[in-house]
């Protein structure tokens, strides 16, 4: 499903609204106004919403239904997609084992509120799975396990 | 009076639902529609694209309606804030318990028909109220042990 859509450069608050909802999305951008998501009841939805909100700020959005014509395109683009979350759940995985190794046990605390959150985030934008999602919620298992050790 | 939405129905429709009967339209009918050009003229459609009562400037369509007939209720404003999560997820608001509400609707949806489910949502949504009336009030957490507070209907 493609978001098509053209959004005035002034004022910029819209234009950098719009940006921040797709990426929370986890949308591919691509082009330049043209942005990607699977489709399902949700995303469209959340593309419908979106479209309207550009039009009030004065754009003007259409909301496509298509496949592309090249398997190996269709590859390529959830591939990306798949990449682009890998690298959060890298970051997470990141996170998690330094807050294991260094932190204080209050502190290790609350980053593990934080992380779980960030998880939950990220999967909600994770169409294509990496394995680096197994991982990351591993990870932070782990440091709940962590977290829950008695001290000392 | 008709009120039209969408079929399928999830949290925003839910509470919409809820806030027309509860404050606005007693005798409210609904009727769901799969497509916009659907909507009977007698009819008054809300949380739909397009239409008046919906999604305006980043605002879930439970807020438009608070904002459209002027309901000032700081208690509604509360469950605005959890709607708002619920259906958006985009933290304009600190609502932790928006996903327990959007995970309990979706569930729901998927057992019951759209009539059903609000009928099943109204009293969640006269709980949320009370929930949110005694926090408002008291400053603190609501006690967990008045036996008939919130029955006041």
């Amino acid at each position: 499903m493609l978001l098509a859509y053209r959004l005035p450069r002034d004022p910029s608050t819209p234009r950098s609204a719009l940006w921040r909802k797709l990426r929370r999305l986890g949308a591919a951008q691509v082009l330049d106004g043209l942005a990607a998501l699977p489709l399902d009841a949700r995303t469209r939805e959340q593309f419908e919403w979106l479209a309207e909100e550009i039009a009030e700020a004065g754009g003007e959005a259409t909301i496509w239904v298509g496949e592309l014509a090249s398997a190996a395109h269709e590859r390529e683009l959830a591939a990306r997609m798949a990449e682009a979350v890998a690298a959060e759940y890298r970051a997470l995985i990141a996170d998690a084992a330094a807050a294991a190794r260094a932190e204080v046990p209050g502190r290790r605390r609350r980053t593990l509120g934080r992380l779980r959150r960030e998880l939950r985030r990220i999967r909600a934008r994770d169409y294509f799975p990496p394995a680096e999602r197994e991982r990351a919620q591993q990870a932070v298992a782990e440091l709940a396990a962590f977290v829950e050790e008695p001290v000392g | 009076m008709r009120w039209v939405t969408r079929r399928h129905c999830h949290v925003d429709r839910a509470a919409c639902a809820w806030l027309i009967r509860r404050f606005l339209d007693p005798q409210a009918e609904f009727v769901f529609v799969d497509d916009p050009d659907e909507v009977p003229a007698d009819a008054m459609p809300f949380d739909m694209r397009g239409v008046e009562l919906s999604h305006h400037d980043g605002d879930c369509s439970f807020e438009t309606f608070l904002r459209r007939y002027e309901l000032a209720d700081p208690v509604l404003w509360e469950i605005a804030k959890t709607v708002h999560e619920a259906d958006l997820a985009d933290e304009r608001y600190d609502a932790p318990e928006a996903a327990g509400l959007d995970v309990l609707l979706r569930g729901l949806s998927m057992v019951r028909d759209d009539d059903e489910l609000l009928a099943l949502a109204a009293p969640l949504f006269d709980g949320l109220y009370e929930y949110a009336n005694a926090r408002c009030c008291s400053g603190a957490s609501p006690p967990h042990d008045v036996p008939g507070e919130g029955r006041k209907r």
